[in-house]
């Protein structure tokens, strides 16, 4: 008998530990230990992260249609960024969630996305990704229907309709790159030549997850619904599976597809300016941070498209994306941590801290010099110079202006934050401290990993210095003129965008869709139906009730006539018979 | 006494015997009732467990009985029949014992068990048989004996429903006597084999060949609820549940899609029938179904009604895998005519449980359920799920396999039906999940017998719980031997390899 091979465990484990726990739920009385297990489920993928090797593989014949486990650079950065988000998210959720009578539901909910998370990321093969995509995204509704307002079931609702419209795009795309490549390898089947519509299915698939326009509808409405925790593991951890899936599944590096290349980019930049504009006008600082999310997958959306258009760049970008999913999800994800924070924020002092805590993700996010976005940002601009024209000057032009645009929503989003009224009640030093665990993760690990390393002497370069701060002065100075300008109320209140932007127009026409459509479906078909059938039988009755027939019925029952007939009958038999 | 030859005969008998038995119990001999009944169902499953054991073993099991000169009934058991005989077998089991939870106290129990277990045996019979007459005489045996157990209450409701059914399924059986008939003059007896024996024929009487196809897919279409001939289904939901179960899932409208199945693959042949062209119009009638389908239960209230379109739609997907030709699509169809059986009776045993303990009937009176029967609604929404095609439960493996002989064959339209008709699942089972689960009950329920606590008689509780147990572990461990992908895996190589 082998010994059972020690990576292959743990990797299984990361899966399987928070599945067992979220399956334990289910009995009453082991719901408040597995409650304070929860966040620790998630250190099975933490330990992964430092002590399996890149390259480590698992293979289960017996699970699903075939199981394939991996663990490669690429599942190492997000494995990094999203363990320990689940984990410091989880730790704070126990306390911030303390006086909830619903904690065990949520914490079911959140064992079981964390599972799909880290499936996700293992697999290494379609179906395999698929499932545990699927359990993330159908685990992350109880996530934002939380509190059971009817504003979280509204969200709710519109997240899972755009859920199933993903999961179903996926599936067509994932069975025709299949059945091409005969294999459910996800290695096997990127290199095989990709259509068009498989191309797009993808892109828009994963899109809708990672919040790229224009099916981002549901980010802005769903994130800030989820309660704290919820919302920093969704919007930190959880979108960027939509960005692993255009990684994994999209066959970059290998086939150019320049005019997809071309609108991608387009997409990224009008995701990076859009939510721009959108973010600045919503009064809910949660609401802020979703558009702001928005916006910087659209930087990086840019990234995939500047990839599909020339491959020959995807060994430079790959790395620069990774840097820069790594910073987004730590700083968003302590950005929406600290919302949590300030709500129990009491004293001045305290609200203090939380500001001056609060300026290092906002700062990291904006590309200030010295933080890890000056890093991502670095990395990220380093790639676009070889692009064909107009592209270079345009990507030249725009990236520091959605750095500006960042500015701005940081601005609102901390004048937001510093307008609300003091919090109640006392505040509890977890939270503080799991807060500041994460506040150090964002300052830190980017100037620590060895993937950094190059972007990050790079970045302490004074050029690139100088790059970082000017979109970040210009920023400021446009927020602080916006804030003395209109007075008090500070912003630009009396502009009102619903948070889902376009979502409006669909939800005005939305009842006469429907009317329409149950008139067609169910009325109009049945009462055809019926009355065709009604007609049908009215008109067999009526043959049948006739007088004529009865007595056309007694003259046949005439011995002669029927022995007459009867003769006839058997000499036409006996003819048909004796002449073949 | 040969035992190969004797052995099919026994599990026929195993069911039908028992159902005799149980016509001459009085009606208060609950305990032998009972008691005859388990023993029947275990006994078919341990025989239908030692065919499994031989036909691995490479035994050959045939009856034979000579009905007229050059006219056979025959039995026979080949990997298809051994697929759809293990699902009657092992489902009628759980449906007795939920049956005999489910009517404790209802008038009437030994006449409906007699004709529940001669039901099984017809069921038991389609599955085995080796030719067209045959599939033929069980079939209308099929008819005959579920007739009294769609009218079993007895109200005008009942009668009306039965009355339809008969109308519906006598018209099939007789349009599938003419056929048979026919193929009969033309062919002579022909018995199910692998691959079909019709390649002959077809050279020379191509038109009559297509007509007979459309007459045997009509006849089997009306038990298979293909549109426009499914309309006695939604009707025949006045039945009791564990009626409502066996006819969805385990008798009836599998043995139209297993009739459709057969006439395809081991009378025809794919290769014929797709030189005769008739495997397109088939496709096509089934893509239709299942959107059709799926869209009425859309706007149902009714529980029942909902999950008796969503059949509809379900057996479809049998057909349209049945339809689209290749290796992979069968797979998916003959995979799928397991996991829907598995998920439909664990949507209609819950369907079941809701309406005898609380009264609910309705979709609209579903709020809170979860909260009050946590097991039954989990089971329920495991079968959902997999139902919408939700990795990785049992329905997500046949689905994927369709989608697969879809792009395989070229039918990218088949993988939009497929996309479609998972959209509209999800449109329809979803609420009932965020309602039963997600929503708090104002109201009391409609009557509730078990008085405010627990969730029923062990006997209604325990079938739901196997079955969607038996649907995770079919999805989960699609891969694993003696899965039922594994066996259907089996057929399709031999189908195809021939």
């Amino acid at each position: 008998m082998n010994f059972p091979d020690f990576n292959a465990v743990l990797l299984l484990s990361t899966i399987s530990l928070p599945l067992l726990l979220a399956a334990g739920m289910a009995r009453r009385g082991w719901r408040s230990c597995l409650v304070r297990l929860a966040p620790w489920a998630a250190l099975p993928a933490l330990i992964v992260v430092f002590a399996v090797p890149q390259g480590a593989a698992a293979s289960f014949s017996w699970l699903f249609l075939g199981s394939h486990l991996g663990f490669d650079q690429t599942g190492y950065i997000f494995l990094l960024f999203t363990s320990t988000l689940w984990l410091l998210s989880g730790l704070f959720a126990q306390t911030y969630l303390a006086d909830d009578t619903k904690r065990s539901r949520f914490f079911a909910f959140y064992l079981l996305a964390m599972a799909g998370n880290f499936g996700l990321i293992l697999a290494q093969d379609l179906v395999t990704f698929y499932a545990y995509f699927s359990l993330m995204s159908f685990s992350s509704y109880g996530l934002v229907i939380h509190n059971g307002e009817n504003e979280s079931l509204r969200a709710g609702r519109i997240y899972l309709c755009l859920v199933v419209l993903g999961e179903l795009m996926l599936f067509a795309a994932m069975v025709t790159m299949a059945t091409n490549a005969n294999s459910l390898l996800l290695h096997d089947a990127i290199a095989k030549p990709m259509s068009d519509v498989t191309l797009a299915l993808l892109l828009l698939g994963f899109g809708i997850k990672a919040g790229a326009l224009p099916l981002h509808v549901w980010l802005p409405l769903a994130h800030p619904a989820a309660p704290v925790p919820a919302s920093a593991v969704l919007s930190g951890a959880m979108i960027k599976a939509g960005l692993l899936g255009w990684i994994r599944f999209l066959p970059l590096g290998l086939e150019a597809f320049p005019q997809w290349g071309a609108l991608v980019m387009g997409a990224g930049l009008a995701a990076a300016f859009f939510s721009v504009l959108v973010g600045v006008t919503q009064t809910n600082p949660k609401t802020v941070l979703a558009y702001s999310s928005i916006s910087q997958m659209g930087l990086i959306t840019i990234a995939v498209g500047v990839v599909l258009m020339m491959p020959s760049l995807w060994p430079l970008v790959l790395p620069a994306i990774l840097i820069y999913a790594l910073h987004h999800a730590l700083a968003k994800g302590a950005l929406f941590l600290g919302v949590g924070v300030a709500s129990h924020a009491a004293t001045q002092a305290q609200r203090l801290w939380l500001f001056v805590g609060m300026l290092v993700p906002a700062l990291a996010l904006i590309g200030a010099p010295f933080t890890s976005g000056a890093i991502a940002k670095t990395a990220l601009k380093a790639d676009f110079t070889s692009l064909p024209t107009p592209w270079a000057g345009l990507l030249q032009f725009a990236l520091p202006l959605a750095a500006v645009g960042t500015t701005l929503l940081m601005a609102r989003f901390l004048w937001l934050l510093w307008s609300k009224p003091a919090a109640h009640g006392h505040s509890r030093s977890v939270l503080w401290i799991a807060w500041a665990l994460l506040l150090v993760a964002v300052a830190l690990i980017s100037w620590i990993l060895p993937i950094a390393n190059s972007s990050g002497q790079d970045a302490l370069k004074f050029d690139k210095i100088w790059a970082g701060l000017w979109p970040f002065a210009i920023g400021i100075l446009v927020a602080w003129v916006a804030l003395v300008r209109s007075g008090r109320e500070g912003g630009i209140d009396y502009i009102r965008i619903p948070a889902g932007d376009w979502l409006a127009v669909l939800a005005w026409a939305a009842p006469y869709a429907a009317r329409m459509g149950r008139a067609l479906a169910s009325d109009t078909l049945t009462v055809f139906w019926k009355t065709t059938t009604a007609s049908l039988f009215q008109a067999l009755r009526r043959l049948d009730s006739g007088q004529s027939w009865s007595g056309r019925e007694d003259c046949l029952r005439n011995w002669s006539v029927a022995g007459m007939a009867l003769l006839c009958i058997s000499v036409i038999l006996y003819l048909l018979t004796s002449a073949s | 006494m040969n035992f190969d030859q004797w052995l099919l005969v026994f599990i026929l008998l195993s069911s039908f015997v028992t159902g005799l038995v149980i016509f001459f119990l009085k009606e208060e001999a609950h305990r032998l009732r009972t008691l005859a009944n388990l023993f029947g169902a275990l006994l078919k499953v341990i025989l239908v467990g030692v065919m499994i054991a031989g036909v691995q073993a490479n035994h050959v099991y045939e009856s034979r009985l000579e009905l007229l000169p050059g006219l056979d009934l025959v039995l026979h058991a080949d990997a298809m029949s051994v697929l759809f005989a293990t699902l009657s077998s092992v489902l009628w089991l759980v449906t007795t014992l939920y049956a005999v939870g489910y009517l404790e106290d209802e008038p009437h129990r030994s006449r409906f068990f007699g004709f529940f277990s001669i039901c099984v045996s017809a069921t038991t019979g389609v599955a085995l048989a080796g030719n067209l007459i045959t599939f033929l005489i069980f079939y209308e045996i099929l008819t005959l004996s579920t007739y009294p157990l769609v009218v079993h209450r007895g109200t005008e409701k009942s009668l009306q429903a039965g009355r339809t059914y008969l109308i519906y399924t006598l018209s099939g059986g007789a349009l599938l006597l003419l056929a048979t008939v026919w193929l009969h003059t033309l062919a002579g007896p022909l018995e199910f084999s692998l691959g079909g024996t019709l390649a002959q024929v077809a050279t020379q009487h191509r038109a009559e060949l297509i007509a007979i196809f459309a007459l045997l897919i009509a006849g089997l279409g009306v038990k298979a609820a293909l549109f426009p001939l499914h309309g006695w289904l939604p009707q025949a939901m006045v039945a009791p549940a564990p009626v409502s179960a066996l006819l969805h899932a385990v008798a009836v409208v599998k043995a139209g899609a297993f009739g459709i199945v057969r006439v395809v693959y081991d009378l025809y042949g794919v290769r014929t029938a797709e030189d005769l062209g008739v495997l397109a119009p088939l496709a096509g009638v089934a893509a239709f179904t299942i959107i059709y389908g799926s869209v009425r239960a859309l706007f149902q209230d009714d529980l029942k009604r909902r999950l008796a379109f969503s059949t509809v739609s379900q057996v479809s997907y049998i057909a349209l895998g049945t339809a689209l030709f290749g290796y992979l699509s069968t797979i998916g169809g003959l995979t799928h005519l397991v996991h829907q059986g598995i998920m439909k009776i664990t949507l209609f045993f819950c369907a079941g449980i809701f309406a005898h303990t609380l009264g609910v009937h309705k979709v609209s009176e579903m709020a809170g359920l979860g909260l009050r029967m946590p097991w039954s609604m989990t089971a329920f929404t495991i079968a959902a799920l997999g139902m919408i095609g939700v990795p990785p439960f049992a329905g997500f493996i046949s689905k994927w396999y369709i989608g697969l002989g879809a792009v395989s064959s070229g039918s990218y339209w088949a993988v939009a039906v497929l996309a479609a008709s998972s959209a509209l699942n999800a449109a329809y089972f979803l609420p009932i999940l965020h309602a039963a689960w997600f929503r708090k009950r104002q109201d009391p329920w409609p009557a509730d017998h078990a008085h405010g606590a627990g969730e029923g008689h062990w006997m209604l509780l325990a079938p739901p719980l196997a079955t969607a147990a038996l649907v995770v572990a079919a999805g989960v461990l699609a891969n694993a031997p003696f899965s039922p992908l594994e066996w259907v895996r089996f057929i399709a190589e031999m189908e195809y390899g021939k």
